[in-house]
């Protein structure tokens, strides 16, 4: 059904394939960009991975002005005002983000620095309070989950103030977003599951909730068929370059349909549970997937059912009445998950993943004040949040 | 003979911004009254900073709805505030008509982008949870529920708020 009015919007120009990095100094040029500042983590380095990337730069004339190597695993202000004093230092004029969420969402920090010529994200920090211009940004992820490469937000943290910041403009979009599956070659398997499953709550919950539109739900369907036929075997088999490209395209959908549609009550319990018990990210969305499901049936049982298809494939969905489709949508979607454990230990309750029962309430309270709780089909209340967070404890 | 261009100089909505002006004064001071006596408003509110203002504004320069805490109750500002601390924008006077007349909800009126935030998204959220609740006080139920996702419950206590609104609450604004 088309919604009375949308909008969708994904200006992000998509570089993916065999060699994809090697197109990047052209690229780069066509923006405008003479000096790119590249920001990654130990991690990356250590994989050999900014190796790779400095080697495609090679005979292409392009200097690459610094690389920055030392993002931490959470994003923070302090680290975005260092990177932001070599690129000034250096005199650089573009930045390239190579590594996961906390790495795109550091180079968006700088990236608000250095064009608004400011030394304090603070001011910055909400809905719509960029007003100029951003500089050239090139995203290459090395993870395939946050979509964070076709976001408009980005969070950082405040270490001394002890505030979470988070940013929320079109002008954080990142201008190309590259794939290339040498990037994702040396991810884990549990990460991999983990990050997969991300992707996964992206498209399961733009598709459900009250901002979807056809187009977001076009990249949603494709991007869940693919995680569906690829992600078992990039758990099992991390070499695969024709799964981990077919993962990274999965998730970069996933990022458009969830970007211009919202997420739900999945990421508004994740985002709490993150934020009190520190679980990662992806784990998070695999233990609360199949709950917010259930907790929003009422509401959206069509749309569930009609995610069997990609789910499950044309024969399940065809042999399976349309009156049982969603329920069987969250059973494959269960299976999955079990699969996922068998193979990489990917935890699918809350007690597995270290939390304790007494921080439920407090997880409960932070959930029904994210954003992201506003786009849920069903009003979910603290009451109905420690109820879903109790089913998903053991 | 040669054709004249000239440009085109944009009417005036008055009717419809004299209504969105109307309703704007109403909401304002249910809210100043509503955030003295509903209790799940003033817990919603509490961890707000003493000071914090935001505003409701028909865009680019229509009628806009100010709002400041102050001893834990929100202050209406009327349209005395130029900017806020968070600001929610109407795209333009039919959207603000849609939205105030009530005919659309704000969830859906986030989801067409017909009403956007500038500012502190946490805050937005909780400011329309209260929305809904000052939204159920003021409206019959069966309006209300083609507006929010979930009715509040009208508790003995909102429906005396209700006819105090509608008495003498809106005029005075306590
Ligand atoms: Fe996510």
């Amino acid at each position: 059904m088309l919604p009375s009015y949308y909008e969708f919007h994904n200006p992000v120009k998509i570089m993916s394939g065999h060699k994809a990095l090697d197109n990047l100094p052209s690229e780069l040029e066509m923006l405008g960009a003479k000096c790119p500042m590249v920001i990654t983590d130990k991690g990356v380095a250590g994989a050999g991975l900014v190796k790779i990337f400095t080697q495609s730069f090679d005979s292409s004339g392009m200097t690459i002005g610094a690389i920055f190597d030392d993002v931490p695993p959470d994003s923070s202000s302090e680290v975005v005002e260092k990177i932001t004093a070599i690129f000034r230092k250096n005199g650089c004029d573009s930045l390239i983000a190579l590594g996961g969420g906390s790495v795109i969402d550091t180079a968006k920090g700088v990236n608000i620095l250095v064009t608004e010529n400011s030394d304090d994200l603070l001011q910055f920090s909400g809905a719509e309070m960029l007003k100029k211009k951003m500089k050239p940004l090139v995203v290459i992820p090395t993870t395939s989950g946050t979509g964070s490469e076709v976001t408009v937000v980005a969070v950082i943290s405040d270490i001394k103030r002890n505030l979470k910041m988070a940013f929320s403009s079109t002008r954080l979009l990142p201008d190309i977003a590259l794939l290339d599956p040498r990037m994702t070659l040396t991810l884990p398997p549990k990460m991999t599951a983990a990050t997969a499953m991300d992707a996964m709550s992206h498209a399961v919950e733009s598709f459900i909730n009250l901002q979807k539109n056809p187009m977001s739900d076009a990249y949603a369907l494709a991007a869940i068929e693919m995680i569906r036929k690829n992600v078992i075997n990039a758990v099992s088999d991390g070499n695969d370059a024709k799964v981990r490209l077919a993962m990274a395209n999965a998730s970069t959908m996933a990022g458009i349909a969830f970007s211009n549609s919202m997420v739900g009550v999945v990421h508004s319990l994740g985002h709490a549970a993150g934020g009190i018990c520190h679980i990662p990210h992806g784990v998070a969305m695999n233990i609360f997937l199949p709950f917010g499901l259930e907790y929003n049936m009422s509401k959206c049982r069509d749309n569930i059912g009609r995610l069997l298809l990609p789910m499950a494939g044309a024969d399940v969905y065809a042999r399976t009445p349309e009156s049982r489709r969603a329920e069987q949508m969250i059973h494959y979607l269960r299976e999955l998950r079990k699969a996922l454990n068998d193979l990489c230990g990917l935890p699918i309750n809350l007690k597995q993943a270290g939390v304790t029962e007494d921080k439920l309430p407090q997880i409960a309270k932070a959930a029904i004040n994210d954003p992201s709780i506003i786009m849920n089909p069903r009003e979910m209340d603290e009451n109905d949040a420690l109820e879903i967070l109790k089913k998903a404890f053991a | 003979m040669e054709v004249q261009y000239r440009p085109i100089v944009p009417g005036v909505k008055r009717l419809k911004l004299t209504v969105i002006q109307i309703v704007f004064l109403v909401l304002g001071r249910a809210f100043q009254c509503a955030s003295q006596h509903d209790e799940e408003i003033r817990k919603e509110i509490e961890p707000w900073p003493e000071g914090f203002t935001l505003m409701m504004k028909v865009m680019p320069d229509g009628p806009s709805m100010g709002l400041e805490k102050k001893d834990n109750m929100l202050l209406f500002r009327g349209s005395q505030l130029k900017s806020a601390n968070l600001e929610i924008y109407f795209r333009n006077v039919e959207s603000a008509f849609m939205i105030m007349t009530p005919q659309m909800g704000s969830p859906q009126a986030f989801a067409e982008k017909r009403m956007s935030i500038k500012g502190d998204l946490g805050i937005a959220t909780v400011f329309t949870r209260t929305l809904v609740i000052v939204m159920a006080t003021l409206y019959p139920e069966i309006i209300v529920k083609k507006l929010v996702k979930r009715v509040p419950p009208l508790t003995l206590k909102r429906a005396g708020l209700r006819v105090w609104l509608y008495t003498f609450g809106i005029l005075l604004g306590r």
